[in-house]
């Protein structure tokens, strides 16, 4: 497993922290599993990418997938602190648009409010 | 077992081809040869592809000739052997064992005969021997540890039933006990009984007569084995078992798992003799019984789980094939271009796949790559094939095309499976239309210079209403696109690196071709093994007067 995910709450938002490769197989199984309890507890999610060096097309998947089910069920996702091969891989892949981005977690948060 | 069986023709006749069972340390994978001359070496385009860096670029190769199976060296550094001997060609016979290189940690089986019962028969007829426990008990029981120890070393296929019926036939001849029976836990830790057997060996199936608490009191007892006296018990079922055979004693061996804690059944015996008039070495007998029996059927069941995952891989290596055969796409010859497609997978199948379809007036051609890897991308990666092969035939237009896939796969709920792709309609007049779907840029080399067209969609799969515009591009004699998979730029070397888009330009703008693509790929990537598939297409346009 190259993902640890770390969950915290701010101002009643979750915070997930994933540290390592978003990559196909166990790694972006566990984000799904992470996030998606996370999105059915509180509603208000950031999830805190400074830590992911690389995501694959398995990843981005379920970070679409996520998107997805955020959104039908009224919840709100957001991303902080993408890196800058993150951000060419959503901008390579046209889904910058579909995802909340954000610089910080700090900035995320507060645009709950 | 349903095995398929794989052939080629030649002008010798009809040649079946083998399977290379691949062992690397504790791993072990099935190859199926698919085609001849089989290659081996570390290049990534080989037919078996090995990362150790002791194994040479091109290593060796399988022919056959007359019918008969060649492994040739290819000069190799570290050389090749077969059954220990350095060769530098050698006839090959079935289950012979090759190292290409590497001698410490992986070899290959050529061919390996598929496991049988037959040790197990042979086993049977040495055990046909034993005589019961007659004039000698203490030979008995040098008989049944050979049996164990020939057992243990069975290596073969559907051998538990065998085990089990030998083991209970030759602990009723050793005991003289009337009746055995074997019990398996079951995943929801119950008891079912496996097989039973009279002193006549006959089969019974019958476990009315068993006493179930004694059995239960067995397996919750710390003891190797329990001899109960059935005259002290109050079980009435047992009562009636006893009425009805005359058994006095009831042996019951709990078989525990090499951990030697987790019991995985029991070992249950019947017999008209008194508990006390078992003698010494019938109890070293039931001893050795139950430290030896559930190893031995401990490694019976795991060789039946090898056999299975032995199975599972020979038809892995069966949907490889067929998606091999997919992917071997006859480029059309049209007079104004040309097309050069090279595709490897990093897995035994793949997600990538292209297609080429010419049609009078225009070269179409897609580049794809489905996310996800191994056996539900190869699948997902067929069905799309097949779509954009049909729609490129009837000439539907490129955003149409992928509109429909789009819609396709949104209403299909895969989970977050979908694909990035490259379609592009090429017309014989240079007019080059072209849509990235959330792909790695194509590189377009125009009048010489470098371009790398960033526009684009999102790919097809992911969100129902995504939009699919298309970009033109007019190409003169000479112009070349060439479009690669992420499998190429995210190539990593053993820093950690990718080969990225930069190294691509650089190749590209120096002239270099798709065969110097894959060399600068190759060298980037030195010994660190590629981990995603890579597939390159360059097309040229020769222009429409040629």
């Amino acid at each position: 497993m190259e993902l640890k995910i770390t969950s915290s709450r701010e101002d009643g938002v979750a915070v997930l922290a994933a540290d390592g490769r978003l990559v196909f197989g166990p790694e972006a199984a566990l984000l799904r599993d992470e996030a998606k309890a996370a999105l059915a507890e509180s509603a208000k999610v950031v999830l805190d990418l400074r830590k992911v060096g690389y995501i694959d097309s398995g990843g981005l998947g379920t970070l679409v997938g996520l998107q997805t089910s955020a959104k039908s069920a009224n919840a709100e996702l957001k991303l902080a602190n993408l890196s800058t091969r993150v951000i060419g891989l959503l901008q390579v892949t046209k889904l910058y648009t579909v995802f909340d981005v954000y610089e910080s977690v700090e900035t995320a948060v507060a645009s709950f409010k | 077992m349903a095995a398929t069986t794989f052939t080629i023709r030649s002008s010798s006749g009809e040649t079946r081809l083998p399977s290379l069972l691949v062992i690397e340390g504790d791993a072990r994978r099935t190859v199926q040869v698919v085609r001849l001359p089989f290659e081996v070496g570390r290049k990534a385009d080989k037919d078996l592809v090995f990362a150790d860096p002791r194994v040479s670029r091109d290593h060796a190769t399988f022919v056959v000739e007359e019918n008969e199976y060649f492994l040739v060296d290819q000069k190799s550094r570290h050389g090749t052997y077969v059954n220990g001997n350095k060769i530098s060609r050698q006839k090959l016979q079935r289950d012979d064992k090759i190292e290409f290189g590497v001698r410490d940690n992986m070899h290959v089986i050529f061919d390996p005969r598929p496991a049988s019962g037959s040790s197990a028969s042979l086993l049977l007829s040495q055990i046909a021997s034993f005589k019961g426990n007659s004039s000698n008990d203490s030979t008995d029981l040098a008989k049944l540890t050979l049996f164990l120890d020939a057992a243990r070393r069975l290596n073969s296929s559907g051998v538990l039933d065998e085990i089990i019926h030998t083991l209970i036939e030759a602990t009723l001849r050793l005991t003289g006990a009337e009746r055995g029976f074997v019990f398996l836990k079951q995943a929801d830790g119950t008891l079912r009984i496996a097989a039973g057997m009279n002193a006549k060996s006959e089969e019974i199936s019958d476990d009315a007569t068993i006493s179930q608490s004694i059995l239960q009191d067995a397996m919750r007892a710390n003891a190797a084995f329990m001899l109960t006296d059935t005259s002290q018990s109050g079980d009435m079922a047992m009562r009636q078992s006893v009425v009805a055979f005359d058994l006095r004693t009831v042996i019951c061996i709990p078989l525990r798992g090499s951990s030697g804690s987790e019991v995985i059944g029991a070992l249950y015996m019947d017999a008209r003799y008194r508990a006390r008039d078992f003698s010494t070495v019938s109890r070293d007998i039931l001893q050795t019984i139950a430290t030896e029996a559930a190893g031995l059927l401990e490694k019976a069941r795991l060789v039946e789980a090898e056999e299975a995952s032995r199975r599972a891989e020979q038809e892995l290596s069966i949907a490889a094939s067929i998606q091999q055969g997919l992917l071997t796409v006859n480029v059309p010859d049209v007079p104004f271009a040309t097309l050069k497609a090279r595709n490897f997978a990093c897995k035994q199948v793949g997600g990538d796949f292209y297609d080429v379809v010419a049609t009078p007036q225009s070269l179409g051609f897609v580049l794809a790559d489905v996310s996800g890897k191994g056996v539900s991308a190869a699948l997902l990666a067929s069905t799309l094939q097949g779509m954009f092969f049909s729609h490129l035939k009837t000439g539907v237009p490129l955003c149409e095309t992928l509109s429909t896939i789009n819609s396709f796969l949104c209403a299909k709920s895969l989970s977050a499976k979908y694909a990035t792709a490259v379609l592009v309609d090429l017309r014989a007049d240079g007019e080059m239309e072209f849509v990235n779907c959330g792909h790695v840029a194509p590189v377009m080399v125009m009048n010489g210079k470098v371009l790398r067209p960033s526009e684009g969609c999102m790919p097809v799969g992911l969100i129902p209403t995504a939009e699919y515009t298309s970009m033109k591009l007019q190409l003169q004699p000479g112009d070349r696109m060439i479009i690669v998979t992420d499998g190429v730029t995210e190539a990593e070397n053993v820093a950690g690196d990718f080969f990225d888009n930069l190294r691509l330009e650089e190749v590209v703008e120096r002239g270099g071709s798709l065969e110097d693509i894959l060399a600068a790929v190759d060298a980037f990537r030195g010994d660190h093994a590629l981990t995603d598939d890579c597939t390159i297409i360059e097309v040229v346009y020769t222009g429409a007067g040629a």
